[in-house]
């Protein structure tokens, strides 16, 4: 194809650089959203793994029992019965400050999971022989500015310990330094001291070779008591990605969301370029360039900026990964469990995604102004004026379309209960959305022309015409204004939504007035728990009206670990429990009898339903327990199960506490009453009493803290459509720069100009902005009840607050006036330069 | 016919053409037979909307007739399909526009260097006839101007420079001379006619302007969809 075409597309790109700039920056924030998340998330997976190759090592197997561990007894009466490969692990978290390491507790002089340790520093000798030494990953201890034989205070077990750095654990390769910097290895009885766990192991890994595997496998299994058993080593990472791919694809969703947006101004980008050069295509037409040649050109345009937008985007998207990782990590330890994400890693096929998803979303977003400029007449045939007569009749036939998508979006939902469907519906009605915008323009010109504008002077009269006479270009700009302000009403209302529903639901939940919790209680890691005694005296205070207790638990399943709530209710407790599923009134009978209620997350996604039977590991061997109900539960992305308290000690006979719920009579001072029980409790036992209000902020807290990465995306989502409304409008009027022109020579003053310009895209934001918010509400009615729903088992009802709402509109109207202002520039040129145009 | 061998160039036979305009039907000409020799140079006369730049669309093939051929060096374009049409005109015919239509994002060399490459012939030699026809038409030193600083005479001097880079078959102008004054106009159609015929081109001109008649061999008058010779012009 000629060059000469090429060298004339791209001078007409750098006479426009806004607009070059603009396609370019959609394109960029798109890619970079996409692969910042992509590279987050990939990196707490990435980290997990790694994490639990680096703490498993070679074991193909480990020896684990229940909640409370294995006896340390068990491991030498293995390896006197003549069992090799056996490794003893204690495995728990230690705080330090800002961050926090998961403990490993090993034999130094075995070879453990994580190979010998080595390092500086006074070596391995201290672990056995100093009960506060541990080794750190070199960037760990750096990190805390320690230096081998300097101590330290961390929080093990609920407890401060006074700690001393014996070394570095010194990694093999970069990939092992990661996994080690979020590593605190220690002795198993410092370890066992530590975690308040002594004479407990968590697990013994079985290290055995290939060859007679399976016969040890099966002799070591023979030897194991009936409430130990043998598990293998991979099944952890396999609950993992189970457990998260909803998680992870719901960010993907989210992420993609946000290229669609930039596609979206690349779109309204490429089909401005068309449009301002329709008589040059025209003229290339009479001079022989054939149809397929002017789609070519157009083509070879729009993925060159592509390719630079992508490739920019993959850069800021490194640096976007780089800030975001933290919270992808931040939301997978409150939702599923602890991680640490020391950095980002990045993967080729990460940055191929974002590559092929770049180019391929602006090829797909120029498709249709590349067909365009291929049907353009030679010479004389294309007038503006047929031009806009299309646009007219394209307007109805596109709204006939959009208003198909939006049938599709409602109705899909209800035909399939897939989140891939979901996901489909979401861009089905953001598309057919964007395919009513151009209609919705004529419609809001037409009532605006019933306005009496006569009087208000020639520029409303002036702006309010060309809002229709234009529509080939307004229609477009207020389809991309449209979708890129309504995903940040979605998001918006999403969040605000959830928050609401969370925040309903304590207020349910929490029945209690005083809450006094061991550490450690929520996560079923119990290290110290409550003493049994405590409750009778807690309930014994003056004040006190009634009890109730819990017991965070993590027992072992045919299907993964379980989190168990293991409660002993008072009737307010009860009704704090919403059901969703099971009958109310014979719910709890069957519960305090031996049935189990599953959390809404749980049952999604372990796919059970009322009536079926949870197969949980006992002491005594696998027990099947009747599911009663499913109830509306928003703790953890893994869901719980909710056990009775003589369910439990029947089975796993485990009396400790984690938390006690106490009821205040009515009119008692609570704060009291919060003293009195911190009274209670024994000064060396660490608890936490808190009032009903201080956990349900905490517990806000966490949410808050938990979602922080969506609001991120929301964010972003902002920046793409403030990014897309300004470049919108800019467009426009950089386009009827010739009009304006005239406009002055006619004998507009620049004043009359400016105001012109700036309430034509004030028009076109406020109509971007009137449009976004029915479908930014019909997007988080989506997001919240159906999208939500199918990928983390969530009931959410949608409330649709003013903020977003607001925020929305305030954005397309500030953004519209502000590109408007800046176009309005303009006004100041003489007439004649504007006149000469290109 | 100055120079023009007897053979038609181009054959028109029973020619239609008309427009929808809502519900209403408008018939621009129909039943229009023309024939066109080689080297011979047509001035098609009528007033605006009488049909002629419709005539040259279908003569160049950037239109289709309801009705008739087009047939041009034997080969009839009305047969052919939308893009068989593009890549004849691209090979075969120039044309000259009222408003010059030169591509703005290129220079003035450029403009005359595509229909070279569009032809496959932007060589040394493709490089070499575009320099000299620039110099004929007196804008050898505005080789790297971009069009808007040229005025509109020169814009149209650059334009037939353009039409006729690649060796046409037949050029075809419509109203060139429309958007310029008296003075210029006659200029850059006594160039026009000068250039056709040194390199034996045919040259088919759509006018309304009477002084345009002046370099024609034959003066066509198109008056209510039909077309006669104009006996003033044909007895010279």
């Amino acid at each position: 194809m000629s060059a000469l075409l090429h060298r004339s597309g791209r001078r007409h790109l750098a006479r426009h650089p806004w607009l070059l700039a603009l396609a370019l920056l959609g394109i960029t924030l798109g890619v970079a959203v996409v692969t910042a998340i992509d590279l987050a998330s990939e990196s707490a997976r990435r980290a997990f793994t790694l994490g639990a190759e680096t703490l498993t090592g070679r074991a193909s197997h480990h020896v684990v029992a229940g909640p409370g561990g294995i006896d340390e007894r068990l491991y030498a009466t293995l390896r006197l019965a003549g069992h090799r490969g056996l490794v003893p692990v204690v495995e728990g978290y230690l705080q330090l400050p800002g961050q926090t390491l998961q403990l490993l507790g090993i034999d130094p002089l075995v070879e453990g999971p994580v190979g010998r340790p080595g390092g500086s520093g006074a070596g391995l000798l201290p672990l056995l022989t100093d009960p506060g030494a541990l080794l750190l990953g070199r960037t760990t201890a750096e990190q805390h500015g320690l230096t081998p034989g300097e101590g330290f205070s961390g929080i093990a077990g609920g407890r401060v310990h006074s700690l001393r750095l014996a070394g570095w654990l010194e990694a093999a390769d970069p990939v092992q330094a990661r996994a080690l910097d979020g590593l605190a290895v220690a002795d198993i009885a410092t370890a066992q001291e530590l975690l308040g766990r002594q004479g407990r192991l968590s697990r013994i890994d079985v290290i055995l070779p290939t060859t007679g595997r399976a016969a040890g496998l099966v002799r070591l299994a023979a030897a194991l008591p009936a409430d130990v058993r043998l598990e293998s080593a991979g099944s952890d990472a396999v609950f993992m990605t189970e457990v998260t791919a909803a998680f992870t694809l719901n960010l993907t969703a989210l992420s993609l969301l946000a290229l669609l947006v930039g596609a979206f101004l690349v779109y309204n980008t490429m089909t401005f370029a068309v449009l301002q050069r329709l008589p040059q295509l025209a003229i290339l037409r009479t001079l022989g360039v054939t149809r397929r040649e002017i789609f070519r050109l157009v083509s070879v345009e729009a993925l060159l900026i592509g390719a630079v937008g992508t490739v920019a985007g993959l850069l800021l998207g490194l640096v976007l990964g780089h800030g975001l990782v933290g919270l992808v990590a931040r939301t997978f330890d409150d939702l599923y469990f602890t991680l640490t994400v020391s950095g980002l890693f990045l993967t080729p096929w990460s940055l191929a995604k974002g590559l092929l998803l770049g180019i391929g979303a602006t090829w797909l977003a120029a498709l249709a102004p590349a067909l365009a400029a291929a049907r353009v007449a030679p010479g004389a045939l294309q007038r503006r004026s047929v031009l806009e007569a299309m646009a007219r009749r394209l307007a109805w036939i596109a709204a006939l379309l959009g208003l198909a998508l939006l049938l599709v979006a409602a109705v899909l939902p209800a035909l399939t209960d897939s989140l891939a469907a979901g996901f489909a519906a979401l861009f089905a009605l953001l598309l057919g959305a964007a395919l009513l915008a151009p209609i919705a323009v004529r419609g809001l010109a037409w009532a605006l022309h019933g306005l009496p504008l006569g009087r208000a002077g020639v520029v409303p009269r002036l702006a309010v015409s060309s809002l229709v006479a234009t529509l080939s270009r307004t229609g477009v700009a207020t389809a991309a204004l449209t979708v890129a302000v309504a995903a940040a009403i979605g998001i918006g209302l999403m969040i605000d939504s959830f928050r609401l529903t969370v925040d309903r639901w304590l207020g349910q939940r929490l029945q209690a007035d005083v809450y006094v919790s061991a550490p450690g209680a929520l996560d079923g890691t119990l290290s110290n728990p409550l003493p049994e005694a405590l409750l009778g005296r807690l309930a014994a205070l003056a004040g006190v009206h009634a009890t109730s207790s819990y017991r965070g638990a993590t027992v072992a399943s045919p299907s993964g670990p379980v989190n168990l709530a293991v409660v002993d209710l008072t009737r307010a407790g009860r009704a704090g429990h919403v059901l969703i599923d099971g009958d109310s009134l014979a719910v709890w009978t069957a519960f305090e009898t031996g049935a189990v209620l599953l959390s809404e997350p749980f049952a999604h996604l372990r796919r059970l339903v009322v009536g079926d039977r949870l197969r949980l590991e006992t002491p005594a061997g696998t027990r099947m327990f009747p599911v009663a109900g499913i109830y509306a539960d928003f703790v953890g992305g893994s869901g719980r199960v909710l056990m009775a308290r003589a369910t439990w000690l029947h089975h796993w006979q485990d009396p400790a506490i984690s938390s006690i719920g106490l009821y205040a009579v009515p009119g008692a001072d609570v704060d009291a009453l919060v003293t009195a029980a911190r009274m209670a409790v024994d000064a060396n036992v660490p608890v936490t009493v808190r009032s009903n209000r201080a956990l349900r902020e905490a517990s806000l807290e966490v949410f808050d803290r938990t979602f922080r990465i969506t609001d991120v995306l929301r964010l972003l989502a902002l920046g793409v459509a403030f990014a897309g409304i300004f470049g919108a409008c800019l467009m426009l009027q950089e386009e009827r720069a010739r009009e304006l022109g005239m406009l002055r020579a006619l004998g507009l003053l620049p004043g009359q100009l400016r105001a012109l310009v700036a309430l034509q895209t004030l028009l076109l934001g406020l109509a971007a902005g009137l449009l976004a918010l029915p479908l930014g509400v019909a997007l988080a009615e989506l997001l919240t009840t159906v999208i939500n729903r199918r990928a983390f088992g969530w009931t959410l009802a949608l409330d649709v607050t003013a903020g977003p709402l607001l925020g929305g509109l305030l954005l397309a109207v500030g953004a519209a006036l502000f590109a408007g202002l800046l176009a309005g520039r303009r006004a100041g040129m003489p007439p004649a330069a504007a006149l000469r145009g290109e | 016919m100055n120079g023009a061998s007897a053979a038609p160039l181009v054959r028109l036979s029973g020619l239609g053409r008309h427009y929808r305009e809502g519900d209403v039907r408008r018939t621009v000409f129909t039943g229009l037979d023309l024939e066109l020799v080689r080297g011979e140079c047509v001035v098609l006369f009528g007033r605006s909307g009488s049909g002629k730049t419709t005539l040259l669309n279908l003569v160049s093939g950037i239109d289709r007739p309801d009705a008739g051929r087009v047939e041009i060096d034997g080969i009839c374009l009305t047969a052919l399909d939308e893009e068989g049409r593009t890549l004849f005109r691209r090979g075969h015919i120039g044309f000259v526009h009222q408003f010059f239509n030169l591509l703005p994002t290129l220079t003035v060399f450029e403009n005359l260097m595509l229909p070279l490459e569009l032809n496959d012939r932007a060589d040394a030699a493709g490089r070499q006839r575009a320099t000299e026809l620039l110099a004929e038409v007196g804008l050898a030193d505005r080789h790297d101007s971009f069009p808007d600083r040229l005025s509109g005479g020169e814009q149209q001097r650059v334009a037939v420079a353009r039409a006729l880079v690649h060796d046409p078959l037949l050029l075809l102008a419509d109203e060139p001379t429309g958007n310029l004054d008296v003075e210029t106009g006659a200029r850059v159609l006594a160039l026009l006619k000068q250039l056709a015929a040194a390199a034996g081109h045919t040259l088919l001109v759509a006018t309304h302007s009477r002084e345009a008649t002046m370099i024609a061999d034959r003066v066509l008058v198109f008056d209510d969809g039909r077309l006669c010779e104009d006996g003033t012009r044909t007895a010279e």
